[in-house]
């Protein structure tokens, strides 16, 4: 039998999905050449261990079980085809195409091998996978910060994190977290979830981590409560649903943002034009109407009026 | 070309050559993006494998007709029919490259992506409910059509947009290049007739699109340098603000640079910024937006220019609630 580690890893594979009872260690050694030849038998127990994790890497799990009634503790090892293989798996032309574009949207190493590995799988599987079929285009993912692939792993197997934490304009400090989920915002990673010492939900940029992350518990040492949202605890970056609509009148050539959102555009005697425009925050949108000066005065709702002459009074006389 | 890579691409043949008797060696290497000798050297290595050393099986090649004819008979490789199923990680980076995909992709384009995303949750198992979200600003769905009809036929364009930084409205004619996302924004980077030069516009600043009828000319454009156009020039006007607790956010949002801890002379929690501006008026903007939780450190003239510009403001409202000047 060969001796390089890929025919080693193969033949451990072939030789344990080929069986249907567990299969005792000593025979396995005994069957694979670089096993047998072992110098003793920690350096075959070492090399079996990080063969099996090499292979749970790649997606081959190996199920462990007893092999001999009689000898209960005596362990045996296989790999049963069912849930080693690929499901069955149809993908239409657009479909297997939309594929093809996602595993090219890693710009991280680690993600892009992850992902174009997959895409071989499914290749083999018999899918045509050419992502030229969809006319899309084609985003670009990356994932720079070295907190990053801890933090993903975390929130993925629900794995409780402690790290330091710089906030702009504060010292850096201590945090521990339950990750429930991670952002990408602005080209920006998040991570938000439950923190364990303020006792609420946190959100933080996973750029501000400084050093490694410490994961605190085992996976699954938490659920994630079912009214969790992250988009809840990332509300900051998301402006609320608008659910009103404000009268203004904005000078020709004034307050093209506000022009934009408008839902109605009716022009006036004096060249101004009446618009009206959604919202959902009051003070957001007094403070936007307050930026453009004297381009747009605010004509109803009442609180929506009243609220802009307050800004404006604070503008006016609230300097340094 | 890694390890990981290689291992997989080896399990992948088994499968792959039992389900394509008899393919032309080229094709194989071509279907794996490799060269015809890395998969020679694969078929060697697995030529070597099998069930056991003792009594089971080793994979078996049809010689003459690799030799001879470039074709690839596999035998006695029954134990892998089918791939092996995905891995937790190849899972989670394909459904996130999905997900991504699904932010930037027009209607027709997203229903393909929402049923990829469900034919594969058998394939990827809990991948699937991965925690990962992107998000990308939502463009007007007609803008973005347009704008890629006519990336996709090369034709002229005729936009109508504002710029961050001036309460302006532009028209200009220009030949599309190429569509892009940074930062969560959508950009078309393109030759504009006027400037005689290529410029990069953000789509959710576009008010308009419309197909001028005219073909766009093909040009050996450079492309930009985006980090030159996306970050501040240093020109452009600067102005130190103190942020109450409430503003903090802005550090984040303007990328505004935190000056060294404040003196003893400022309350705890109030933050010291610079923030860089693209013009003077954008500045007074940003003064009178954020008055009550931005205060103007300086320059002096800007905290002049803000309270003159919120004066000018209030006299329209003048006899409409109290507030006529005392």
């Amino acid at each position: 039998m060969a001796r390089d580690k890929p025919e080693r890893l193969l033949n451990l594979t072939f030789m344990l999905l080929s069986t249907s009872r567990f299969l005792p260690k000593h025979q396995i050694r005994r069957a694979i050449g670089p096993y047998r030849e072992a110098p003793s038998d920690d350096a075959f127990e070492r090399m079996f261990e990080r063969d099996k994790e090499e292979l749970r890497a790649l997606g081959i799990d190996i199920e462990t079980g007893s092999f001999d009634s009689l000898f209960e503790d005596e362990l045996g090892y296989r790999i049963r085809r069912d849930t080693a293989e690929l499901p069955e798996i149809e993908l239409t032309p657009e479909e297997s195409a939309a594929v093809g574009v996602a595993a090219n949207v890693w710009q991280h190493p680690g993600l892009a091998g992850d992902s174009s590995r997959a895409v071989v799988k499914l290749k083999a599987a018999g899918l045509v996978i050419d992502p030229s079929v969809l006319s899309v285009e084609e985003p670009r993912l990356s994932a720079e910060d070295p907190a990053f692939d801890a933090v993903l792993e975390a929130a993925t197997t629900r794995r409780p994190v402690a790290f330091r934490y710089q906030r702009p304009g504060y010292d850096a400090e201590e945090r521990q977290l339950q990750p429930w989920g991670v952002l990408s915002w602005r080209d920006r990673w998040y991570v938000g979830g439950f923190d364990i010492n303020r006792e609420g939900p946190r959100l933080f940029r996973i750029s501000r981590v400084q050093g490694a992350v410490k994961f605190i518990g085992a996976a699954g040492s938490y659920e994630v409560p079912a009214d969790a949202s992250m988009r809840a605890v990332a509300a900051a970056l998301f402006p609320p649903t608008p659910d009103r609509t404000a009268v203004l009148r904005v000078a020709p050539g004034r307050a093209h943002a506000l022009r934009a959102s408008a839902v109605s555009t009716t022009p006036l005697a004096d060249g101004r034009d009446e618009i009206e425009v959604p919202f959902a925050v009051v003070s957001e949108l007094a403070a936007e109407i307050a930026s453009y000066g004297d381009g747009v005065v605010a004509v109803s709702p009442a609180d929506v009026q009243d609220a802009v002459i307050a800004h404006l009074r604070e503008a006016a006389g609230g300097v340094a | 070309m890694s390890a990981a890579d290689r291992l997989t691409r080896l399990f992948a043949l088994v499968p792959y050559l039992q389900n394509n008797q008899g393919i032309p060696v080229q094709q194989v290497a071509q279907e794996f993006g490799v060269s015809v000798k890395e998969i020679l050297k694969d078929i060697s290595t697995l030529w070597v494998t099998g069930t056991a050393d003792e009594h089971g099986q080793l994979i078996d090649f049809d010689y003459s007709a690799l030799e001879d004819e470039g074709l690839v008979y596999i035998h006695d490789a029954e134990f892998l029919p089918r791939p092996l199923r995905l891995s937790r990680n190849e899972g989670v980076a394909l459904v996130i490259g999905l997900r991504a995909l699904r932010e930037t992709a027009g209607d027709a384009q997203r229903a393909a992506i929402d049923s990829a995303l469900v034919k594969l949750e058998a394939a990827v198992g809990d991948a699937a409910r991965t925690p990962v979200d992107i998000h990308v600003e939502r463009v007007d769905p007609a803008i973005l059509a347009t704008v890629r009809g006519a990336l996709a036929e090369s034709k002229r364009l005729e936009i109508d947009y504002t710029t961050q930084s001036r309460d302006e409205r532009a028209h200009r004619q220009v030949d599309p290049l190429r569509l892009f996302t940074s930062e969560g924004h959508h950009y078309l980077e393109a030759w504009c007739l006027r400037e005689q030069d290529v410029r990069i516009f953000r789509l959710d600043r576009m008010l308009e699109a419309t197909l001028t009828g005219e073909p766009a000319e093909t040009r050996e454009a450079e492309p930009r340098d985006l980090a030159a156009d996306l970050v501040d020039s240093p020109d452009a006007p600067r102005a130190v603000f103190d942020l109450d607790p409430r503003a903090h956010w802005m550090v984040e949002y303007y990328h505004a640079t935190v000056l060294s801890p404040p003196g003893a002379e400022l309350p705890d929690d109030v933050l010291r910024v610079r923030i860089v501006g693209a013009d003077h008026a954008w500045l007074v903007r940003f003064g009178l937006r954020y008055a009550g939780v931005a205060r103007v450190v300086e320059p002096g003239s800007l905290a002049d220019d803000v309270a003159a510009a919120a004066r000018a403001a209030l006299s329209a409202y003048d006899g409409i609630n109290g507030t006529t000047e005392e």
